[in-house]
């Protein structure tokens, strides 16, 4: 079998009467007068996938932690646990890993029964490069990265994510997305065929 | 005295419908420019202000008008104004010599819709054209910055190829109808019962790439070259003056030289044509609307297919563009104007 490799050059012919404008013409007509493939942002929104990078947030306490790592660290740092609040336990390893530890300022507090728990967890967005490391290091799933990407405000106070924020993006994530699985567009069905990976169902080992 | 009154007014009438209609055409033009573009891209283009973003040209030029007027320090400020006024009136003037439609009685007033019907129209055309030149390199010189020097003296050399190239396609037309007034060659066309594409293709092509070359669309861009030049000889005018230079060069002149096109080749106002046999008029409906109707149908059919090209092809150097028109285009007008004068005879019968 003879494999085409290039187009063959013109003949004279060809150019007299312009077929390769004639050609360039017709792929711009069709597509002229096919769909447009547009999403008309500020009225339409496309979802991004759920392993997007933007902005951050802090998971909180709902029996989904990973165990049996979060109970040693509560164990270990004597964490007060209180459903619905930040999964922080203080461990600073976030900190330690981003490569501008500036933007983290994390404070811990003693409670009156002894035990501890985060008091101070404001993040300063305009320094942070959303490499994602410090989501790498938490080791109790607590800080992650949502898919809330229009992050633009008025001030550079409001580029700051206090505790509270962060708390707020965690429950409206595991509200909205938790359960989802890890695919690339939520919403296109054509790329669950592509992305098979949730539905690959693995050959059972038989037992010896 | 009654009828010199009458004639003033109609004149006075035309030249008013003829400014408004070519100045507000020609913004809205911009507004079919960035419908086509965005199609042939797959985009919607402007879809916000108004409906489908029909609003868009008025609000692009409230935001033009109202910028601050920044002029380089070390420019000339006179030649800078001039190049405005100099590329702005020589476009509109052109047409003063296109005849839209036959002539027409309006109350016992017979009413040619042509400005001036001078029997020199063709000539005054071409003298106009290459009038642009003259703005744009002037545009260059004042704005003293060296990308508009580059864009302006690049658009000189091409001008200056294709304008030679340009007058020789017309002699075709014109040794045919055997007349320069562009109204009279319309008729002669209606009269031959022959549009003249039919015999003068080659001529046709020509004239349409010294077209595109003389009004600096793609694939002649080469005096706007965006990736190169910035935007060539409008990267230091600002506002309105910066809108008004792409608003001349790729809406009124395409548009002028369209209509010349439409006038010189396609017969003018005249329905479709069978050569030497006779004319259909599939829009006989529309009475004596029709041949107008036909004329801007023309007209608008030849500036989208400009658009179409403008967005489909690639930039040529250059050297290519100066090689084209004296080497390849200039003979081929030289064979076709031999073989109109052989042909001539049989057309004029």
């Amino acid at each position: 079998m003879i494999k085409k490799v290039f187009e063959k050059p013109l003949s004279w012919l060809e150019r007299i009467f312009f077929i390769d404008f004639i050609r360039g013409l017709s792929v711009t007509i069709r597509h002229a007068f096919s769909k447009t493939i547009t999403t008309h942002y500020p009225y339409e929104k496309l979802t991004p996938p759920k392993r997007f990078r933007g902005f951050f947030g802090h998971k909180v306490v709902d029996g989904r932690e990973p165990q049996p790592a979060f109970d040693e660290w509560v164990e270990r740092f004597k964490v007060e646990v209180e459903p619905g609040k930040s999964r922080c336990v203080v461990c600073l390893l976030c900190k330690r890993a981003c490569p501008v530890p500036q933007l983290f300022e994390i404070e811990g507090e003693k409670l009156p029964n002894g035990k501890r728990r985060v008091s101070v967890f404001n993040m300063n967005m305009l320094l942070c490069t959303f490499c994602g490391f410090c989501v790498d290091a938490c080791p109790v799933d607590c800080l992650f990265q949502s898919d809330i990407h229009e992050t633009a405000s008025y001030s550079r106070k409001d580029s700051v994510l206090t505790l509270d924020v962060l708390e707020r993006v965690g429950r409206d994530w595991q509200r909205r997305r938790e359960k989802e699985p890890d695919r690339i567009w939520i919403d296109d069905a054509q790329r669950m065929r592509l992305w098979y990976e949730n539905d690959l169902k693995l050959p059972e080992v038989k037992k010896q | 005295m009654g009828s010199l009154f009458v004639q003033l007014l109609v004149i006075g009438i035309k030249i008013l419908v003829i400014l408004g209609v070519v100045l507000g055409l020609g913004a809205y033009l911009t507004w079919v420019e960035r419908k086509v573009a965005a199609h042939i891209q797959r985009r919607p283009g402007p879809m916000v202000v108004g409906w489908h973003g029909l609003l868009q040209p008025l609000a692009d030029g409230l935001k033009l008008i109202t910028k601050e007027d920044i002029f380089p320090r070390t420019g000339n400020r006179f030649l800078y104004n001039l190049a405005l006024v100099l590329a702005l009136v020589p476009a509109v003037l052109v047409f003063a010599v296109v005849p839209f439609g036959p002539e027409f009685e309006f109350f016992g007033v017979k009413v040619k819709p042509i400005l001036t019907d001078v029997n020199v129209g063709l000539l005054l055309v071409f003298a106009l054209g290459s009038m642009a030149v003259y703005a744009i390199a002037l545009a260059g010189w004042a704005s003293n910055s060296k990308y508009a020097l580059i864009g302006s003296m690049r658009k000189a050399g091409i001008i200056v190829s294709y304008e030679v190239v340009i007058t020789f396609a017309v002699m075709g037309p014109v040794i045919l109808a055997g007349t320069l007034s562009t109204y009279e060659i319309v008729q002669q066309q209606i009269n031959q019962k022959l549009w003249y594409i039919w015999l003068q293709p080659i001529a046709f092509v020509v004239y349409m790439f010294a077209m595109l070359a003389e009004t600096g669309r793609v694939p002649f861009d080469i005096q706007e070259a965006e990736a190169e030049l910035v935007t060539g000889f409008t990267v230091e005018y600002g506002g309105i003056k910066f809108g008004l230079f792409p608003l001349v060069e790729w809406y009124v002149e395409v548009l002028s030289l369209s209509a010349i096109a439409v006038v010189l080749f396609l017969g003018g106002w005249s329905p479709i044509n069978i050569p030497f046999l006779g004319f259909i008029d599939p829009l006989f409906f529309l009475g004596p609307l029709s041949p107008f109707v036909w004329f801007v149908l023309k007209v608008a059919l030849l500036f989208l297919f400009v658009l179409w090209l403008h967005w489909t092809l690639p930039r040529y150097r250059i050297d290519q563009i100066t090689e084209t028109a004296w080497k390849v285009m200039l003979p081929l007008t030289f064979v076709n104007l031999v073989l109109t004068a052989v042909l001539a005879p049989i057309v004029w019968r």
